[in-house]
C-alpha cells in the first residue's frame, strides 16, 4: 500500500513517527482471533496497516471493530494468532511496552493533572529529563493550537480542546502507532468537521501511522487512505474510500456505506466478468460478483444511489413506474420518496428545489435508472 | 516463552488481607457451630464430649418465646420504620435546596454514627417515668401519673425504629435517587395527580430499596443488644440478651452459641422468606 | 383552582410530616443535652438548676478515661486495618476476576447481615481456645470484621466512579501497573479512602455489641464501659459523655459532607 505522508520529513521539533526498520508494516495481525466465553467477538483476522497510512475500522457497534483496537492497544490478549507493531511480536507485550498513542472517546485526561501534566505524562513514565519534557510539551501543545493552556485543568477545556491534549498526550511520547478510538462522536457536528480536518492535517505532517474506529462512514470516507469494513466480528471489505463505495463486494457493505435504494431485479444472464439483470424490462450491465452462483432467472437485488436516479413524467419509456409519497426539503436538493408499483420505496434526490412544486405527493412518477454505478447481489437468505 | 501480560497485577497483595480476615469470620462461626455440638461443663469454658443436647434446649418455653419475640419485634420495627422513613428519603432526594438537603441528610444520618449505647442511653431520659415525655405531658396537664414507658415493648420498638431509621432513609434515598424524575412528570402530563403519580409510578419503581431496606432494617433490629437490655430492662426477652446472658453471665458457651446458631438461621431464614414474598414487588421496579 | 390547592396541601402535610419525624430523630440528642446540664442527680424535667459537674465528672471518672483510651487505640489502628485490606480488595472486586470472589465477598459483607451478638460470641470462644481472649489483637480483630463492610462499599462506589480508560490511557502511555496505581488509581480515590477511614473510625469508636463480648475489663472500649456505668448509675453523667460523642460525631460528619460529599458516597444523589 502507497502512503503519501511518509516522504514528508517531520518538522524537527515535533514528534514524528518513530523510524521503522527495513520497512516492515507499522501493524500485521496474523489471524487474530478474539472471544468472549462463547462469543466469537473477532474472527480470524488478516490484516496489514502500512506505515505513515491513515487506515479506518469502520462498522456498526458489536462488529469487533474497538475489539480489534483494544488487541493492538494491549488492552485484550489474542486467543489465537500474532500482532506485530513495526515488526516486533507484540502479541504478549502489555500496553506500556507496545508504545503506541491512544485517544479515547471520553478523552480520558486524567482530572487530577494540569493539560502539561496530562501531555507530560507518558515522558515522565519513560523517566526523560525534566528539561526535554517542558520542550516536548510546549511542541506538542504547539501543535494543536493549545500553547498557553498548559497549566489549565481539563475540566476548564471545551470539548474541542479537550481532544486536542489527548491526542498531545498521545502523540508526544512518539508513539509507533496512533490509535483513535471513535474520537469525533462526543463533539457537536461544526466542531467535528473542523476537528476532523485538523487532526488530518496533523497525521499528513508527521506521518504517523493511525488507526481509526468509527461508526459513522462520512467520518471515514472522508479522513481515510483505506477503509476496513467490518460487521459481526469480520472484515467484509478492505479498500481505499473510492473501492469501497463504488465497488461494494457484498450486500452488507452496499448498504452501509452512502445513502442507497434496493430495487427488485432478475438475472438475465451471466458472463464472465459481468452480468445481465432486468428490473421490470429494463436491462442494465453490472458487475458479476456474487452473481455468479445464482441461476438465470434468480431474483436479484440492485443497489443504486438517490443522486443517481432521475425523474421524469409518468409513463415515459425506459423509466419504472413510481408514485410520489413524500418530499423531504434539505436545502440543496429535495429527497424525493417514491413508491415502485412492484413494491417497495426509493429515494431520488432531486437537485434544486423545483421538484417542490412540481411533484405532490401522490403525482405518479416515471423513475429513470442510470446504465452504470449499479451494483446486485443475491437476496438476503 | 514470552511472558504472558500480567492481566491481574498485585492481585496477591490486594486479596491475601481480605482472605485472612475472611478465614477470621469463618473460623469464628465454626468456633460457634464446634460449642454448639458440644456438653456445657459447668464451671468451665473447656467443653465435654459431641452431643445433640443444645439444640434441645431451643425448645425450652422462654427460649422459644425469645425467638418468637424477636422476629415479632424485628418485623413491627422495619415496617414503622419503613413508612417513617420513606417520606425522609422522598424529601432528601427531591428537594431542591442544597442547603435543605444536607440538613435532612445530616440528622437522618447522624444516628447511624452514634453507638447503641448513646441512643439507648438517650432514649431512657426520654421515656422514663420522670423523663422527657411523661414530664412534659404532666406539665400540660394531660396526665397525673407517669405513663410506663421503660420496660415495656412499645418503649423498646420506638428506640429500635430510632435506631434502624438512617439505614432504611439511606437505601430508599439510593433508590429513589436512580429514578428518572421524569417518569413522574411523564405520569402528571398524563393527567395523573401527584398522588396518583407517586402510587402509579415512583412507588412501584422503588420497591428494589423497599425490600433492601426492610431486610436490613429486620438484620439490624435483630442484632440490637443494648436497646432491648436497657429499655427492655429484662422485661423483654429477645435473642441477644438470651446470648448475652448465657454466654457472658453463666458462661454457658456451648447453650449461646447454639441459640446464637438458631437466631443466625432465624434471621436469615425471616429475611429469605421476605425476598422471595416481595420478589413480585420487586419485579414491579423492572431491574 | 382545586387541583392547585389540593396539591398546597398535599405539599405543606408532607412538609410537615417530614419535619415532625426529623424532630423525632433529633428528639434523643436534644433531650439527653438538656438532661446534660440539669444540676439534679436524678433524670427530671424540665432542669431547674443548670450546672456543668456531670461533664467534669464524666471526665475524670477513670474507666471512661481508659474507655477512651482504649477506644482510641482500637478505633486507629482497625480503621486504619480495614482501610487498607478493605481498598485492596475492594479494587480486586471492581476490576479482577478471579476464583472464589463471590464467596470472599459474601464473606466479608456478611457482618452487615449476621447478628453482631453472634459474631463477638464467635470470636470470643475462637480467642477462648487459643488463649487469646479480651486482648487487644481480638479487640481489634472484631472492630476489623465490623466495619470492613462499610469501607469496601466505600471504596467500591469510589472505584465505579473512575473511568477504568484513565487506567488504560496511564498504560498506553507507558505506566507500569505500579505507575498506574500510584500515580491515576489512588490519587483518584482519594476522596473516597479519606471517607472510608472516615466511617470505619466513626462505626468503629462506636461499636458496642460485639465489643462487649470480646472486651475485658482492662481492653474495655468507651461504649462498653459506658454501658457498663448505665447499669450501675442513673446519675447524668452518662448524658455528658452523650453530648461529648453526638458533638464529636456530628462535626465529623458536617466536614464529611462539606469536603466530600456525604451523598455521593452514601450513593444518594439524584441521578438527572
Amino acid at each position: 500500500m502507497l502512503s503519501k505522508a511518509v516522504d514528508l520529513p517531520p518538522p524537527a521539533s515535533l514528534p514524528g513517527a518513530a523510524a521503522s526498520p527495513r520497512g516492515n508494516p507499522a501493524v500485521r495481525l496474523d489471524g487474530v482471533v478474539k472471544r468472549f466465553g462463547a462469543v466469537t467477538a473477532l474472527e480470524e483476522t488478516w490484516l496489514q496497516v502500512e506505515q505513515g497510512e491513515f487506515l479506518t475500522l469502520l462498522g456498526p457497534s458489536g462488529c469487533g471493530k474497538t475489539t480489534l483496537l483494544n488487541l493492538m492497544a494491549g488492552f485484550l490478549e489474542a486467543d489465537a494468532g500474532e500482532i506485530f507493531i513495526g515488526g516486533d511480536l507484540v502479541t504478549a507485550t502489555p500496553p506500556y511496552e507496545r508504545e503506541i498513542g491512544i485517544v479515547f472517546q471520553n478523552y480520558a485526561l486524567f482530572p487530577h493533572m494540569s493539560v502539561a501534566k496530562n501531555v507530560g505524562y507518558g515522558l515522565r513514565m519513560r523517566g526523560v529529563p525534566k528539561r526535554e519534557i517542558a520542550e516536548r510539551v510546549d511542541a506538542a501543545l504547539a501543535l494543536v493550537k493549545l500553547t498557553g493552556f498548559a497549566d489549565r485543568s481539563p475540566r476548564q477545556l471545551s470539548g474541542g480542546q479537550q481532544q486536542r491534549v489527548a491526542l498531545a498526550r498521545a502523540l508526544v511520547i512518539r508513539p509507533r502507532v496512533l490509535l483513535l478510538d471513535e474520537p469525533f462522536s462526543a463533539l457537536d457536528k461544526n466542531l467535528r468537521g473542523a476537528m476532523q480536518v485538523e487532526l488530518k492535517e496533523i497525521q499528513r505532517r508527521l506521518g504517523v501511522t493511525t488507526v481509526f474506529v468509527t461508526h459513522d462512514q462520512g467520518e471515514a470516507l472522508s479522513m481515510s487512505d483505506r477503509i476496513v469494513v467490518m460487521s459481526a466480528g469480520r472484515v467484509r471489505q478492505l479498500g481505499t474510500p473510492d473501492q469501497i463505495y463504488r465497488h461494494p463486494q457484498d450486500r452488507f457493505v452496499a448498504g452501509f456505506i452512502g445513502d442507497v435504494n434496493l430495487l427488485p431485479g432478475r438475472l438475465e444472464a451471466c458472463a464472465g466478468e459481468r452480468a445481465t439483470v432486468a428490473i421490470r424490462d429494463l436491462r442494465r450491465e453490472v458487475a458479476a460478483g456474487a452473481l455468479s452462483t445464482c441461476a438465470a432467472g434468480a431474483a436479484v437485488d440492485v443497489f443504486v444511489r438517490p443522486d443517481h436516479l432521475g425523474i421524469r413524467p409518468a409513463g415515459e419509456a425506459g423509466t419504472l413506474p413510481a408514485q410520489v409519497a413524500a418530499l423531504v426539503y434539505q436545502g440543496t436538493h429535495i429527497d424525493l420518496h417514491a413508491d415502485l408499483d412492484e413494491g417497495g420505496r426509493v429515494v431520488v434526490r432531486v437537485p434544486g428545489q423545483g421538484a417542490l412544486a412540481t411533484y405532490a405527493p401522490g403525482t405518479p412518477v416515471g423513475l429513470l435508472v442510470p446504465q452504470g454505478g449499479l451494483v446486485a447481489f443475491p437476496p438476503e437468505a | 516463552m514470552k511472558p504472558a501480560i500480567r492481566r491481574r497485577p498485585f492481585l496477591p497483595l490486594f486479596v491475601t488481607p481480605a482472605v485472612l480476615v475472611a478465614a477470621a469470620i469463618v473460623a469464628a462461626m465454626v468456633a460457634i457451630l464446634r460449642y454448639s455440638l458440644h456438653a456445657y461443663v459447668p464451671g468451665s469454658l473447656d467443653v465435654g464430649g459431641f452431643t445433640l443436647e443444645n439444640f434441645s434446649d431451643l425448645t425450652r418455653p422462654i427460649v422459644l418465646r425469645a425467638l418468637r419475640d424477636t422476629v415479632l419485634i424485628c418485623f413491627e420495627t422495619a415496617l414503622i420504620t419503613l413508612f417513617v422513613g420513606y417520606p425522609v428519603a422522598y424529601a432528601l432526594v427531591r428537594t431542591r435546596s442544597i442547603l435543605l438537603k444536607s440538613i435532612i441528610l445530616i440528622i437522618a444520618v447522624t444516628p447511624l454514627f452514634l453507638g447503641e449505647v448513646v441512643r439507648t442511653y438517650a432514649w431512657t431520659v426520654v421515656l422514663g417515668n420522670t423523663g422527657f415525655v411523661n414530664a412534659s405531658l404532666r406539665q400540660i396537664g394531660l396526665i397525673d401519673r407517669p405513663i410506663q414507658l421503660m420496660f415495656t415493648e412499645l418503649g423498646v420498638i420506638v428506640a429500635l425504629v430510632h435506631v434502624t431509621l438512617p439505614v432504611m432513609v439511606i437505601m430508599l434515598a439510593a433508590a429513589l435517587a436512580h429514578i428518572d424524575r421524569d417518569y413522574e412528570r411523564a405520569a402528571q402530563s398524563l393527567g395523573a395527580g401527584p398522588v396518583r403519580a407517586f402510587l402509579t409510578v415512583t412507588l412501584p419503581l422503588s420497591m428494589p430499596g423497599v425490600v433492601a431496606g426492610f431486610t436490613t432494617a429486620f438484620a439490624w433490629t435483630f442484632s440490637a443488644f443494648a436497646t432491648p437490655q436497657v429499655i427492655g430492662g429484662g422485661k423483654i426477652g429477645v435473642v441477644s440478651t438470651l446470648v448475652y446472658q448465657l454466654g457472658l453471665s453463666s458462661f454457658n458457651f456451648p447453650v449461646a452459641a447454639t441459640l446464637s446458631l438458631a437466631g443466625l438461621v432465624l434471621a436469615l431464614g425471616t429475611m429469605w422468606l421476605v425476598r422471595r414474598a416481595a420478589r413480585p414487588l420487586e419485579a414491579l421496579g423492572g431491574h | 383552582m382545586r387541583r392547585g390547592l389540593s396539591t398546597q396541601i398535599l405539599g405543606i402535610s408532607g412538609k410537615l410530616l417530614v419535619g415532625l419525624i426529623l424532630a423525632f430523630v433529633v428528639l434523643p440528642a436534644f433531650v439527653v443535652t438538656l438532661a446534660a446540664f440539669n444540676d439534679r442527680a436524678i433524670l427530671s424535667f424540665p432542669p431547674t438548676k443548670y450546672s456543668t459537674r456531670w461533664f467534669t465528672r464524666a471526665l475524670t471518672y477513670r474507666d471512661f478515661q481508659t474507655g477512651l483510651w482504649n477506644s482510641l487505640v482500637v478505633t486507629a489502628w482497625a480503621s486504619t486495618i480495614a482501610l487498607a485490606v478493605g481498598t485492596g480488595f475492594a479494587i480486586a472486586l471492581k476490576r479482577y476476576r478471579f476464583r472464589f470472589k463471590a464467596g470472599l465477598e459474601g464473606v466479608l459483607l456478611s457482618p452487615l447481615i449476621v447478628p453482631h451478638f453472634t459474631i463477638g460470641l464467635g470470636l470470643l470462644v475462637l480467642a477462648t481456645g487459643i488463649g487469646a481472649a479480651r486482648g487487644f489483637p481480638v479487640v481489634v480483630l472484631t472492630h476489623v470484621i465490623v466495619v470492613l463492610p462499610f469501607v469496601i462499599r466505600s471504596v467500591y462506589i469510589s472505584l465505579q466512579n473512575i473511568d477504568e480508560r484513565l487506567e488504560l490511557a496511564a498504560a498506553s502511555l507507558g505506566a507500569r501497573p505500579g505507575r498506574v496505581l500510584g500515580t491515576i488509581t489512588l490519587p483518584l480515590l482519594a476522596p473516597g479512602l479519606v471517607s472510608g477511614w472516615l466511617f470505619a473510625a466513626i462505626l468503629s469508636f462506636n461499636e458496642f455489641t460485639a465489643s462487649l463480648f470480646v472486651t475485658g475489663q482492662v481492653t474495655q472500649t468507651l461504649p462498653v464501659a459506658m454501658y457498663g456505668y448505665v447499669r450501675e448509675f442513673a446519675d447524668p453523667t452518662l448524658a455528658a459523655v452523650s453530648v461529648i460523642y453526638i458533638a464529636v460525631t456530628a462535626t465529623l460528619l458536617i466536614v464529611a459532607n462539606t469536603f466530600l460529599g456525604l451523598g455521593k458516597v452514601l450513593n444518594v444523589e439524584q441521578g438527572r
